[in-house]
């Protein structure tokens, strides 16, 4: 609930301050009309730039992945000799 | 494999910053410059800066729900 408060602030406030910059004309109004817009567009920028970014950042653990495909082995072993059936691999 | 991720990361920013760069240059900065500056030609008019977000928005939107829809019916199917 916090969160959707918070939110829904920073519209508010970022609606009031586009018109008030809309009613007094310190950028040329048609500057002003295209704000919302470009806000918009800036922010799917960033989520597509903190996307990318996270993917390139993204640690891979070669160690761990080997103990964990030998973790599986031995599961299924175990589990097979007490009667599990294994139907897909 | 992480040097596909690295790979699709990286073209991932660089699509987002070039969509930042022109977007600004086109929205911001262009208005302010003479009509009579060669760099006027790179870019299209100004209402096409409204028109593609607006139909690119829309797209997904139309996306999103056909890929619900097809959820949905796929779900359904599966019931009886």
């Amino acid at each position: 609930m916090r969160h959707v408060i918070k939110i829904i602030t920073i519209l508010v406030a970022i609606s009031a301050i586009w018109i008030g910059l809309l009613q007094t004309a310190v950028i040329p109004n048609s500057h002003t009309w295209l704000l919302p817009i470009y806000l918009v567009v800036l922010l799917g920028c960033y989520g597509l730039l903190m996307v990318g970014v996270g993917l390139m950042r993204f640690p891979t653990c070669p160690q761990e992945a080997m103990l964990l495909q030998q973790d599986i082995i031995e599961a299924k072993e175990f589990l097979k000799q007490k009667g599990v059936d294994f139907g897909s691999d | 494999m992480g040097l596909a991720d690295r790979a699709v990361g990286f073209l991932l920013s660089f699509i987002s910053l070039s969509i930042f760069t022109y977007y600004t240059f086109w929205v911001i900065i262009l208005p302010f410059v003479d009509s009579d500056h060669f760099i006027h030609q790179y870019f299209p008019p100004l209402e096409y800066a409204i028109l593609i977000p607006v139909f690119a928005g829309v797209t997904l939107l139309f996306f999103l729900c056909v890929f619900i829809g097809m959820v949905i019916l796929k779900s359904k199917k599966k019931k009886p």
